[in-house]
């Protein structure tokens, strides 16, 4: 283990991910800064899902290093890590709330788990966490009474539940309409601004990217094809991030010749 | 954390230093609950040392704070530093708390 940089609160050095024969991520590196947002891009099957469970740790690399804080937690045993994600808050795709269990006791749960603190002082929190995500007075509600995005909003209220120093999304605005994804946006934003959280946002979406964005990584066929600001993203003159930002289609990669030989099974 | 409670002539100040989160906010809210329960007002806190405040912290002042409305106590926060007044403005109770810049605005107040 050795100490990083301190301006990055993530450094991620050679990372090799395999399933099987297939080459997931092919020797990555990169960096995210500490206290800003960090918007890790690509198109479906770009690795970007995979890069994310290994940030949180539900999935080894093949190879290379993850550091979190300075500590490399690719080799860390289960209890190590376990410190390291009580410092993280996730927000995954389907919210991953517990439908038996009102609003109220999910994002008690955390306390509950991790915490000595007295009901009394968790029931305060736990309205303060639901008011900070528009949610005041659903506390009793289930999370099968929710729309989409108050789901969303309620996995935020919990992910924070520990007042993490990272905020992870997977995908926040799918399945969501416009108006409410710009919502879940905007308070992404608030978040960063208030608590100075390093926030890692997995997303495809471009309207997200350009309204949450402080750094972007953009990931295309399991490498690094871009890391830098949003700025320096809009500005890049590279046919992969243009088709990528201009929605453009990809052009056929088989020959006829290629073609036939696949569908013919030879 | 540390917590220090001075009286000084009567005038009752707990002083906090270093951080208050989730592993120590129950200490801080066994000290503040005392004092609530002796009924103790005008209470001052002096944020002078706090380095940092999470969530748990803030909810044992909003929980010290109701236990002192029952008797109609003041809970007066003093010297607070820029980034946690920040906190406090977010969670909207910088106009709950009476917040002062110095002791002696406190005490005049």
């Amino acid at each position: 283990m050795k100490m990083g940089n301190m301006d990055n609160s993530i450094e991620v050095t050679d990372l090799v991910t395999q399933y099987g024969d297939r080459v997931v991520l092919k020797k990555i590196s990169f960096a995210i800064p500490r206290g800003k947002n960090t918007v890790i891009l690509g198109g479906s099957g770009c690795g970007k899902s995979t890069l994310l469970k290994h940030l949180i740790g539900l999935l080894k690399p093949t190879s290379g290093k993850i550091l979190i804080n300075g500590k490399d937690t690719t080799v860390m045993n289960e209890d190590e890590f376990n410190e390291v994600r009580k410092r993280m808050g996730v927000l995954f795709q389907g919210a991953a709330l517990l439908n038996s269990m009102t609003l109220e006791e999910n994002v008690a749960l955390p306390m509950r788990e991790h915490t000595k603190l007295e009901d009394s002082t968790i029931q305060i929190m736990v309205r303060m966490k639901l008011d900070l995500v528009g949610l005041s007075g659903f506390g009793k509600f289930y999370p099968s009474q929710l729309s989409g995005g108050m789901k969303k909003r309620a996995g935020i209220a919990r992910a924070m539940a520990l007042d993490p120093e990272f905020l992870f999304f997977d995908e926040p605005s799918a399945g969501l309409d416009p108006v409410t994804a710009a919502g879940l946006d905007e308070l992404i934003v608030n978040l960063r601004n208030v608590f100075k959280m390093t926030i890692v946002v997995v997303t495809h979406e471009l309207p997200s990217v350009f309204m949450i964005a402080d750094c972007v990584i953009m990931l295309d066929r399991g490498e690094v094809l871009f890391a830098g600001s949003l700025e320096e993203l809009k500005a890049s003159g590279n046919e992969r991030i243009r088709m990528f930002l201009e929605r453009r289609p990809e052009t056929e990669t088989y020959s006829p010749e290629d073609y036939f030989r696949f569908i013919a099974g030879n | 954390m540390k917590i220090e409670i001075a009286d000084n002539k009567g005038m009752r100040v707990i002083a906090i230093s270093g951080d208050i989160d989730m592993y120590t906010s129950p200490e801080l809210r066994k000290e503040l609950m005392h004092l609530v329960q002796k009924k103790i007002t005008p209470l001052y806190v002096d944020f002078r040392g706090v380095s940092y405040i999470d969530s748990s912290g803030i909810a044992t002042f909003v929980e010290g704070l109701k236990g002192m409305m029952g008797y109609g106590g003041k809970m007066k926060l003093v010297c607070i530093p820029e980034r946690i007044m920040e906190i406090f403005s977010f969670a909207k109770l910088d106009k709950v708390f009476e917040i002062h810049g110095t002791m002696s605005d406190a005490v005049n107040s």
